[in-house]
């Protein structure tokens, strides 16, 4: 097996990036590598059907001509002298073509301190390898369940550098796992990623998830209706990774599109408890601390003690808006640039999820949504299905399993009715993303909707 | 230049060194194994109201190879900076295989005679040689055309264009290269106004539409008149009323049953899925193996097609990811379930038949079953002609929203636009459009197809696997007559 290193070599790979930038012909120029070194152990029916390992880099030079910005990428350092030749060209190009200075700028090294503080290192991952994988893949297809899972480590490495001397560079571990076990027609699911794989606690994710699914069979449907919920850690993340919708993505907010819009901030649209920041510094999730243009990442509140915080943003957003970038430019692929929330967290409360379902006379346990989708950017309103464990809640117990049901219900109207909050945070990777992660706790809310189609 | 001569594997030689190099490391080791080498390069200039261009250009080259070795899968991937990246990376795919030996239940692929080639999509212009400043012309043109009402807010325009080498060797002794070229654009309009946030698109609401062809195909798509049309549009229905909830007869337009296809018949019929390999993140199907062949999916009106070998979509080629030669399948056969969409391993777990829709994204990923180019079989007549059919009812189509479970059984669509259609003609513009459904059911209650003058075809990114791969491919259709169905359920 390949040995658990960084992507691209890191000795002297600022300086090989610094001095690649300094060649470019170009009023301007920042260079950034994403690359990530992953070991993936994949299983269902029995066997690991997937065993992968898979090395990807990007360098991606923006050159600057009279304020007008192009891109250039290639998968190789050997190739990085040709990409910057390009970007400054296709700058230029721009720059000779367009009627007044555009508007495009690298970070200022002021806007990179002071130095952030953050352990994004394990050694417990670094020893997470294919056999201790495969052990745990084997210990789950053992369970009297059908398992299909995947359990993975990952050398995550980013650098950026630029003209104006901004020079960082990190490498991270990630670990990552996720099962889902189904007994007869009772399933249950789980997933997490954290820098270290101890703090995953795979074998006791084994054990409940298994249990879980046994608890599951002989599930009956969910009568449409209005329930108190209390939504598994999986579940309230997956609604919290629509916050950037409802206007907190920079772009949004600058098109006068959303929640700082109107009502604009520091209107109470969620309940007092219900923090939700962007976080890069939290330990939680897969946080990095700068973005590819090279700014360190604040810590964005969307939503504080239930009131519209701000956007986050890059530079072309926070110049737009008239503030300083956030540190969340993104690029994904097949669209525009835009900034991203990629460490999104609700931050937790104090209590077990036994506790939050206590409260509850008659509801439902939502352990995980599925395939939702925004509806209406206005109300808030996304759809979806519940899935896997799933079970009525009577008289602050869990009762009778029930099937997955079609939901269509507004994120701000369930955040403004909680009045719950569980200790125990879990991640979940965002799609489209990269690097990017919601953590999220159990929380308690009243009058979801569900109601499917028939 | 020839759009198909750039490049430093443009030529089969140079490849085939190093495909072979990659596969001598681990050939006398393994039962199996096939190697794809990829050189490839996207462009995408974008342009925003109020904002700067943005260009950028994108290039890669990687090897991907995989080891079947006593019955254990391994795959390794690497980007290729030098010849010795190959060997690295067969070797690491053969030392995951090994390192799981005896760990579950070996897989045994049929023999297959091997099978060589090249292929090349047909290119009139290369979208790479069109000057940047036409390029910037265009998006400016169509930035002022959809932007021209006072209530749009935001608009994103977008040219992007993408070419790749993919070369293939197995031990087998099969030997591939084909350079597929794609061309796109995109126009999505936010308007803002009256309390209320709408958009629209277009040539499809999924960052616009990709076709494997050259600069021709988005000379083809009248972009600037149709930026002005849906940037009207999208003012239009801010004040629109919406579809009262209920049941009704509903003729869905082709950009739509693109999407119900991908949702609900694509992903529906790829095997691995059906055969639970997918359970943990794509989900699982409500087909199950022994419903092939007998399981009544939709109407008589509905046969839906997996053909790669039609040119000029995102889901056209010679030979899928794993080498096998590309060949026409019908799915659903006037409404029952006749194929999947099959990779080698599927298939010969499950006995069914190989259909070729292994894909994979580029080297990095392992190639699994995603759809090719599948789409339903036109009907006759026009969409005008389905209209009066239907008599009342409504038309609706370019997909805004769209949710269905993990067995692709209970799906909910919301369209960015629908009419009320009376009559058999087109009233009142209406927004919020939602229908929801159960996919037999669904294609169940399709009455009639339009014909093949009304024919579109759509190009999607898809995600699947984990680590999340993209696969890229394309569903077409007319327009379809669907009965009594479940409207205004958002």
């Amino acid at each position: 097996m390949s040995s658990f290193t960084a992507p691209v070599a890191p000795d002297a790979l600022l300086e090989t990036l610094q001095k690649a930038a300094a060649s470019a012909d170009a009023d301007a120029v920042e260079i950034a590598l994403l690359g990530r070194a992953g070991e993936y152990t994949r299983f269902a029916g029995g066997r690991i059907h997937q065993p992968q390992n898979i090395t990807e880099t990007q360098f991606t030079v923006r050159a600057i001509v009279n304020g007008h910005a192009a891109r250039a990428a290639c998968g190789a350092l050997a190739f990085l002298d040709d990409a910057v030749a390009r970007a400054a060209a296709l700058a230029r190009e721009l720059a000779a073509r367009a009627s007044s200075p555009g508007h495009a700028v690298v970070a200022a090294a002021d806007a990179v301190s002071p130095p952030l503080e953050m352990s994004v290192w394990s050694e417990d991952t670094v020893a997470f390898d294919g056999g201790a994988r495969a052990a745990l893949a084997s210990s789950a297809m053992r369970q009297n369940a059908a398992a299909a899972g995947m359990f993975g480590r990952a050398v995550t490495q980013m650098a950026v550098v630029n003209s104006a001397d901004v020079a960082r560079h990190t490498l991270a571990t990630e670990a990552s796992g996720s099962l889902t076990a189904t007994v007869d027609e009772g399933t249950s699911h789980w997933i997490d990623l954290h820098r270290s794989s101890s703090a995953l606690n795979i074998e006791q994710a084994i054990e409940r998830t298994v249990r879980e699914a046994t608890a599951g069979r002989g599930r009956g449907p969910l009568a449409d209706g209005h329930y108190t919920v209390v939504l598994g850690p999986q579940a309230a993340g997956e609604l919290i990774g629509f916050l950037p919708d409802f206007g907190f993505a920079g772009e949004l907010a600058a098109a006068g599109v959303g929640l700082l819009a109107a009502p604009g901030a520091g209107a109470q649209v969620a309940a007092p408890m219900v923090t939700v920041a962007d976080d890069a510094l939290a330990v939680d999730g897969l946080p990095i601390g700068f973005d590819l243009e090279g700014t360190a990442k604040s810590r964005v509140a969307l939503l504080d003690a239930g009131r519209v915080g701000a956007a986050v943003t890059d530079l072309t957003t926070a110049r737009a808006l008239g503030t300083a970038s956030t540190g969340h430019a993104h690029v994904a692929r097949e669209e525009p640039p835009r900034p991203v929330a990629a460490n999104l967290r609700l931050e937790p409360g104090d209590q077990t999820e036994e506790d939050l379902i206590a409260g509850v006379e008659r509801g439902v346990y939502v352990q995980r949504f599925w395939y939702t989708r925004l509806v209406d950017r206005v109300t808030g309103t996304i759809t979806g299905v519940s899935r896997d464990g799933c079970f009525l809640i009577e008289n602050g117990r869990l009762a009778a399993p029930v099937a997955g049901a079609r939901f269509t219900h507004s994120v701000l109207d369930l955040l403004s009715t909680v009045d719950g909050l569980g200790s125990e945070l879990r991640s979940q990777p965002v799609m489209n993303v990269w690097n990017g992660a919601a953590t999220a706790p159990a929380l308690r809310g009243h009058k979801f909707r569900f109601g499917a189609a028939r | 230049m020839s759009a198909h001569s750039w490049g430093s594997l443009a030529s089969s030689a140079t490849a085939r060194d190093i495909l072979d190099s990659a596969l001598a490391a681990v050939s006398d080791r393994s039962e199996f194994a096939d190697v794809r080498l990829i050189e490839a390069e996207e462009m995408r200039s974008y342009i925003s109201l109020g904002g700067d261009p943005d260009e950028r250009i994108e290039q890669n080259i990687g090897i991907g190879v995989r080891v079947l070795v006593d019955g254990q899968w391994g795959f390794a991937a690497r980007p290729l900076a030098s010849a010795a990246d190959a060997a690295v990376a067969a070797r690491d795919a053969h030392a995951s295989a090994v390192a799981l030996a005896g760990s579950g239940k070996p897989v045994s692929l049929p023999p297959r005679e091997p099978s060589s080639g090249s292929y090349a999509t047909s290119v009139g212009e290369d979208p790479f040689a069109v000057p940047t400043a036409r390029r910037y012309e265009l998006l400016a043109d169509w930035l002022a055309a959809a932007s021209a009402p006072a209530e749009v807010a935001a608009v994103q325009a977008g040219i992007n264009a993408k070419r790749q080498h993919r070369h293939y060797a197995d031990t087998e002794g099969s030997r591939q290269h084909q350079h597929f070229v794609e061309t796109g654009a995109m126009v999505l309009v936010t308007a803002r106004g009256h309390g209320d946030v709408q958009r629209r698109s277009y040539p499809n609401s999924f960052h616009g539409n990709t076709a494997a062809a050259g600069w021709e195909y988005l000379s083809s798509l009248s972009m600037t008149e149709q930026a002005a049309r849906v940037g009207e549009e999208a003012v239009m229905l801010l004040t629109a009323p919406v579809a009262a909830p209920g049941r009704a007869d509903v003729v869905i337009g082709p950009q739509q049953v693109s999407l119900q296809i991908h949702e609900s018949s694509g992903h529906a019929l790829e095997l691995d899925r059906i055969l639970g390999d997918e359970a943990n993140y794509a989900g699982t199907s409500f087909i199950r193996p022994e419903d092939i062949g007998s399981l009544r999916y939709g109407s008589e009106a509905v046969t839906i097609t997996s053909d790669p070998t039609v040119p000029g979509t995102r889901g056209s080629f010679a030979f899928d990811d794993e080498g096998t030669p590309a060949r026409a399948f019908n799915l659903i056969d006037r409404g029952i379930v006749r194929n999947t969409l099959s990779n080698r391993d599927s298939a010969a777990r499950s006995g069914q038949t190989l259909t070729g829709a292994a894909r994979s994204d580029g080297w990095g990923y392992l190639p699994v079953c995603f759809a090719t180019h599948v789409f339903l079989q036109p009907g006759e007549g026009s969409l005008d002609e389905l209209l009066q059919r239907m008599g009342d009812g409504y038309y609706i189509d370019d997909n805004r929203s769209w949710s269905i479970d993990n067995q692709r059984l209970n799906f909910q669509f919301g369209t960015e636009v629908a009419y009320e259609v009376k009559g058999g003609r087109r009233g009142r513009l209406l927004k919020n459009f939602s229908y929801g459904g159960i996919t037999p059911q669904f294609w169940g209650s399709v009455e009639a197809v339009a014909g093949p003058s009304e024919f579109r075809s759509y190009g999607y990114p898809c995600g699947k696997g984990e680590p999340k791969q993209w696969g890229f491919l394309s569903h077409g259709a007319s327009p379809m007559l669907v009965r009594d169905l479940r409207i205004g359920v958002a």
